[in-house]
């Protein structure tokens, strides 16, 4: 492995002289960015529900279907999307094979499944209910906890930014709704579960997660489909907010199938003051993929530990734009991530650590690492730093690594045959993030995922290794 | 002598040739060498000579091609054999620079490559016992066998961890390359009281590759094969270490007239 950058941004790159306003000043590498954090007040707003939705109708209709582009070598485009041939589908009967196959068996605090544009199932332990926990479609609750839901929803997504967040914005049905109320804590996991069963829909999902003071909970986001032939889409908005002292640790595992499954997501998780959020995405594939995943500090004293791991195969397309953002200080943010990738996939990792004026004694650290194995396969790394408050440390670094052949020979030497070595190395990779998560379940889970990877890249990793 | 378990010969090697069009010659020009059941070889040699390339070249690296010569092994010719078949068969190379490997525990990876040995995997039960007899033998923490394989292991630790691997994989015949290079003389002492041990207990075979002969004082070989400009070229019992000792590798050098610029001269005079 050879370190392709580190660079550290601190008191150095900070603007401002105190007689300004502080303006947010680029880092060292902004100029290869693509992407732009939220960082601020949402749609939401006092606006009721049917209001946000009229107003993202607009937008949506009013709008193409997105392109991204970073100057010269990465574009995302959901041009060759046919939206008009989705459509919000009702379930099938029950919870989907995908589901039952995947799900881990162990203990868990409640689970809700949605297939397609509904809700199929929920279950929540009844000693959990009473005692305040609420798991239930987002639609329920905010008929039934209009109170508790409306000052939160949307209170940091936007509706407007592009066509497929419009639509999410308008057009979402069902959706999640979990609330743990201060002073819970339950370490078995609550799980929610998105689905998509067959080709033809389009899941505008909605998620609200609200940790009161003092929680302690687990949440185990699941995006799954079976593999099918055509096109389907998820266009997903996750919200989730930390109260004071309230601790979290958020995984997402998301394996589209072989389907051509398209998915735009913007997920934003807000820490409050002296609350903690362990996060892990494990993004296993999709056509064409677009996470817009943001972990903001908000009040003193958060701190966030952000992980991730991604790994494409074939012709996938994966665009990650991940944010460590600090609006207060003081706080910690250390962001680390994993990638790799196979057969002709493609995949940008964007990681911006943004420090916003005020947010001082803020210490924050951002890697990725990643492996390819594959000639054709490619992985960009895009890390950069947005600092405006001078008493903070902001650093980022990396690796880019392919098979290690000697590596590889010294386990052959023990009886290993070559593709155990392979994925003996490519599972140690990723290993000191899946260990992370600290729920076997879970665990094994992604373990299996990334095993089946490498058992159907066997071949093109052969090739790569014995073309070199 | 014991029946020949593990015969070489006529082995010449070169490197697999980068794609820069150079000509690249032989490193090995023609080894033999043969390790009866539960032996213990020395092979001796200045720098360069080729003590490595034969290491790995036994165990099958990529990087070597073989030219002419045979290697055979329990009668078997594992000359074109992957070198995980040549692990299975009983062969181990123990390296001068072990590789680490994150995110795999010394204890895993060794249940890995035993089940790689058989049909059945190892009994929970089995495996433990196993593995206690060997930590005891190579007076190694218990907590060793829970950290990554050679990850930030110091110098002494990848040569225990590779006499543990040894040790819990039983080798026919194991090849230790340098294996005393950068040791002190505490590991140094464990690490060949582990071969010696095995050897004993075990009935393991070894071919004990070095620059020094201090290694030797802990494990007495029985044969000692001298390894100049890619040839073998004395052979003796362990009072040729005595005599190297005395008279280092240009006195023996001379005497033999295996200098490098002679067989240099020789090979562009062709």
């Amino acid at each position: 492995m050879t370190a392709v950058s580190d660079a550290d941004a601190s008191a150095a790159d900070s603007g401002g002289n105190g007689a300004t306003p502080v303006q947010v000043k680029p880092g060292r590498h902004r100029e290869a960015s693509l992407y732009h954090a939220l960082a601020g007040a949402g749609a939401g707003d006092g606006r009721s529900l049917e209001q946000l939705r009229a107003a993202a109708l607009e937008v949506y209709e009013s709008s193409e279907l997105p392109v991204w582009r970073r100057s010269g070598f990465w574009t995302t485009s959901l041009q060759s999307l046919d939206l008009d041939a989705l459509e919000p589908a009702a379930a099938g009967e029950g919870v989907p094979d995908v589901v039952r196959r995947t799900l881990p068996d162990g203990e868990r605090a409640g689970r809700i499944v949605q297939s397609a544009a509904e809700v199929v199932s929920v279950e929540l332990d009844p000693a959990l209910a009473e005692r305040g926990v609420i798991l239930c479609s987002l639609e329920e609750a905010f008929r039934d906890h209009a109170e508790l839901v409306t000052p939160w929803y949307s209170r940091r997504l936007t509706i407007d930014r592009h066509k497929l967040e419009a639509a999410n914005a308008a057009l979402w049905r069902d959706g999640v709704f979990l609330h743990v109320p201060a002073g819970v804590a339950i370490e078995a996991p609550f799980e929610i579960v998105y689905a998509i069963e067959r080709p033809g829909v389009a899941q505008y999902a909605r998620t609200l997660v609200l940790g009161g003071a003092g929680s302690e909970f687990r949440v185990h986001e699941y995006d799954l489909a079976e593999d099918f032939e055509g096109q389907a889409l998820h266009a997903g908005a996750f919200e989730m907010y930390l109260q004071d002292g309230a601790r979290c640790r958020l995984a997402q595992l998301q394996d589209w199938g072989r389907g051509d499954v398209f998915d735009v997501s913007t997920r934003f998780v807000g820490v409050g003051r002296d609350a903690h959020c362990h996060w892990l995405p494990a993004l296993l594939g999709g056509h064409l993929v677009r996470q817009h995943l943001e972990l903001a500090v908000s009040e003193p004293g958060g701190d966030m530990a952000f992980r991730g791991l991604l790994f494409t195969e074939e012709h996938e397309h994966l665009d990650v734009f991940a944010v460590d953002l600090h609006e207060t200080g003081p706080s910690g943010g250390d962001v680390h991530w994993r990638g790799a990738a196979t057969g002709e996939s493609r995949a940008s990792f964007e990681g911006l650590i943004q420090i916003d004026p005020g947010a001082q004694r803020t210490h924050t650290y951002l890697q990725f690492h990643s492996m390819m194995l594959s000639p054709k396969a490619r992985i960009d790394a895009i890390p950069s730093v947005l600092v405006s408050a001078d008493d903070v440390s902001a650093s980022h670094g990396g690796t880019v690594g392919e098979l290690d052949e000697t590596a590889i020979f010294y386990m052959q030497t023990r009886g290993l045959d070559r593709a155990s070595a392979v994925r003996v190395i490519v599972e140690g990779f990723f290993e000191p993030l899946i260990a992370e998560l600290g729920n076997e379940g879970l665990e094994d889970v992604v373990r299996g995922k990334v095993a089946a990877k490498l058992a159907a890249a066997r071949e093109d990793i052969e090739a790569y290794a014995t073309s070199r | 002598m014991a029946a020949p378990l593990f015969e070489i010969e006529n082995l010449h090697v070169r490197p697999v040739a980068e794609a820069r069009g150079k000509q690249v010659g032989e490193i090995l020009k023609g080894v033999d060498l043969t390790i009866g059941a539960g032996e213990v070889h020395a092979l001796m040699g200045p720098n360069g000579s080729g003590k490595s390339t034969l290491a790995n070249t036994l165990m099958g690296h990529p990087s070597y091609e073989i030219t002419q010569g045979t290697i055979l092994f329990k009668g078997e010719d594992i000359t074109e054999q992957e070198p995980h078949e040549r692990a299975k068969a009983g062969l181990f190379l123990a390296f001068q620079y072990p590789v680490s490997i994150p995110g795999v525990s010394v204890a895993n990876f060794l249940r890995m490559a035993i089940n790689a040995k058989r049909e059945e995997p190892i009994q929970v039960k089995e495996f433990r016992m196993q593995l206690q007899h060997a930590i005891e033998l190579l007076d190694v923490d218990r907590s060793f066998t829970s950290r990554h394989l050679n990850d930030g292991f110091s110098g002494g630790e990848k040569k225990r961890a590779e006499i543990l691997q040894m040790a819990m994989l039983a080798p026919d015949v194991a090849i230790l390359d340098e294996t005393d290079s950068g040791l002190d003389i505490d590991a140094l002492r464990t690490v060949a009281e582990g071969v010696q041990r095995l050897h004993d207990e075990q009935g393991l075979g070894a071919l004990i590759i070095t620059h020094y002969q201090r290694i030797l004082h802990y494990v007495k070989p029985e044969f000692v094969h001298i390894l100049m400009d890619g040839r073998i070229v004395l052979e003796g019992g362990v009072e040729l270490v005595e005599r190297l000792e005395r008279e280092g590798y240009d006195q023996i050098r001379q005497e033999v007239g295996a200098g490098t610029s002679a067989v240099g001269a020789g090979d562009s005079g062709v």
